[in-house]
């Protein structure tokens, strides 16, 4: 059954979306990927809520515009192409992005660095300890796209039995799936001369962060439930924070209504967590 | 160019197109329209030491890599995405060194394919400089543009040996209709030196015509007419994402390279000489009635996903 009563809490997926989708400009063209639902979502929400004029490429089926009504288990299921006002071929979406006309792509990574740098293809550097399922266009598009908004909701790196943790947010990467500010090699975005700007967001379920003028994550706004030091005790490097550090802004009672009706089977929960998604936050 | 009148042959006699080594790119993407009765007779055939190539799939690469037939991945993602999460038997193949690891990214793909089309020795891009991809790949050059300076990046020309494809639709000529996402099968088909394909339907040349033709047939070697040919993937509008098979084969998979052959090869491969015994072991025409059940509407739609 979907809740259709007017919400009073609102769960941390939730606020996650609404926070990816206020990193979404109006009238521009921007494409998610396979494998994110919180994004999928975002996109849908910012395009029913600030952004009626976004341009929205769906991942896997690069339908444009397309009105799913419901949010599939999977990427490349007609259920995501449903209404799409006209489609891209593959060639299409990629040379638009090369040519500067893709405004924001989101990406994430099993591996984040400081500087936005991203892995998403293996663990281990010099044996292979962990194959993960590997980046997509994730790689052309980190370099390409105007804007980039990274996101994960595994932030947390709770310690092992060892008092070890396996951060997400990580000092070096053991392989680069996809550019931020810095190369491994010290060279800023404009050394390199890439088409776009490179991230300006990082979305967690700890908190947000902006990238500051070199080009390095910095603090912005945290959750109500979460302090700074807990944010630092899980992040693998140190960080600068904003002057007029924030609290995450939550959710209106019609937008958690907006993103329950547009996934009944709260498919994007199965990127959060168990512990995660028990988190519930007050919304007015 | 492949000019027969009739390209129509058997299941068996389609993946003899496929040779021990080949370069092997396959059409769909992640659970839509994987060309999976294909690949379990290839599986059967034992046709192995495969270098795929392809942008973002799931069982259809995990399924070969389970069946021990893959030497290498240039593929650029290959996973359940957030349904059941990472590839186990690829996952497997690539940390136990079975499976050499060139992953690849989909612009780049697009630009090789484009290059071989093109009869090109190579595509240059602006982007991949600066990420690992560079000394994955040592294949991939790098020079400064004639006319802007900019440093480039020359992806090499990629002619898969074969494609593997299964479209909605054909004639007895090979000129393929498919409806929904082409994802990558036009590139793979007019970039690959032989092209095999599986559809759900053969028709009428001018039935074909009404619907129009997605790929030509001069680029079609043979195809096959093969019924639900891409379950447990997707092929819509014939049938959805059979997402319990896939909880099956998954549960399956995780549980080990020696459970997966003994459970699942066994069971819906090597123990299924043909498709239609396939189809008998998952269940007959129940399972497959119910992944139609999708155009009664968003409810039932949504009910085969809960």
């Amino acid at each position: 059954m979907i809740d259709r009563s007017t919400p009073s809490s609102c769960s941390l997926g939730e606020v996650m979306i609404y926070q990816i989708a206020r990193t979404i400009e109006d009238g521009i063209v921007a494409f998610h990927g396979f494998g994110s639902p919180l994004v999928q979502l975002a996109l849908h929400l910012a395009k029913r809520t600030h952004a009626p004029r976004l341009v929205l490429v769906a991942g896997a089926t690069y339908g444009v515009n397309p009105t799913p009504p419901f949010l599939a288990p999977t990427t490349n299921d007609w259920v995501m192409d449903r209404g799409a006002e006209c489609h891209l071929d593959i060639e299409e979406l990629f040379d638009l992005a090369a040519s500067g006309r893709v405004g924001r792509m989101f990406l994430s990574g099993l591996q984040i660095d400081r500087w936005g740098n991203m892995n998403v293809t293996r663990l281990g550097q010099e044996r292979l300890k962990l194959k993960l399922p590997g980046g997509g266009g994730g790689c052309n598009l980190s370099c390409d796209a105007q804007h980039v908004t990274i996101w994960t909701a595994a932030h947390r790196a709770p310690p092992d039995p060892n008092g070890r943790r396996r951060f997400r947010l990580v000092e070096g990467c053991d392989f680069v799936t996809s550019v931020g500010h810095r190369t491994t090699d010290g060279k800023t975005r404009s050394d390199m001369r890439y088409r776009g700007h490179g991230p300006d967001w990082l979305v967690t379920e700890l908190g947000i962060f902006d990238f500051d003028e070199a080009g390095h994550a910095r603090l912005a706004a945290v959750y109500p439930d979460v302090e700074v030091a807990e944010v630092r005790k899980n992040t693998g490097f140190e960080f600068p924070m904003r002057e007029d550090l924030s609290s995450v802004v939550l959710p209106t009672p019609e937008m958690v209504a907006l993103i329950r009706a547009l996934d009944p089977l709260r498919v994007h929960e199965r990127e959060l967590r168990p512990e995660e998604r028990a988190r519930r936050f007050p919304v007015t | 160019m492949y000019s027969e009148a009739n390209k129509r042959c058997d299941l068996k006699t389609l993946l003899r197109y496929v040779r021990d080594g080949d370069c092997v790119a396959i059409g769909g993407g992640l659970s839509w329209r994987e060309p999976m009765a294909a690949l379990r007779e290839l599986i059967r055939q034992g046709i192995g030491g495969l270098r795929l190539v392809g942008s973002a799939h799931g069982i259809d690469v995990d399924m070969l890599c389970g069946a021990g037939l893959v030497a290498s991945s240039a593929e650029s993602y290959v996973g359940f995405e957030q349904d059941f999460g990472m590839a186990p038997n690829y996952r497997r193949a690539c940390e136990s060194g079975t499976v050499e690891v060139y992953d690849s990214c989909c612009y780049t793909l697009v630009q090789q394919l484009r290059a071989a089309i093109a009869g090109l020795p190579f595509m240059p891009i602006r982007s991949v400089r600066g990420t690992s991809f560079m000394p994955l790949h040592p294949e991939f050059k790098t020079m400064f543009c004639p006319f802007t300076g900019e440093e480039l990046v020359l992806v090499p020309a990629l002619q898969p040996d074969v494609a593997i494809l299964h479209a909605q639709y054909s004639d007895a000529h090979g000129n393929l209709h498919i409806e929904g996402p082409p994802v990558a099968d036009i590139l793979f088909a007019r970039a690959s030196r032989t092209v095999i394909a599986t559809v759900e339907k053969i028709v009428p040349h001018e039935q074909l015509s009404e619907i129009g033709v997605t790929i030509p047939y001069f680029y079609v070697t043979a195809l096959t007419e093969v019924p639900y040919g891409a379950h447990p993937t997707s092929c819509y509008p014939f049938y959805a994402y059979d997402r319990r098979h896939t909880a099956e084969y998954y549960r399956c998979a995780s549980e080990g390279a020696e459970v997966f052959r003994a459970r699942y090869l066994q069971s819906y491969v090597y123990g299924c000489p043909s498709h239609a015994e396939y189809l008998e072991a998952i269940g007959g025409a129940e399972p497959l009635q119910r992944l139609a059940t999708w155009e009664q509407g968003v409810d039932a739609w949504r009910d085969l996903y809960d």
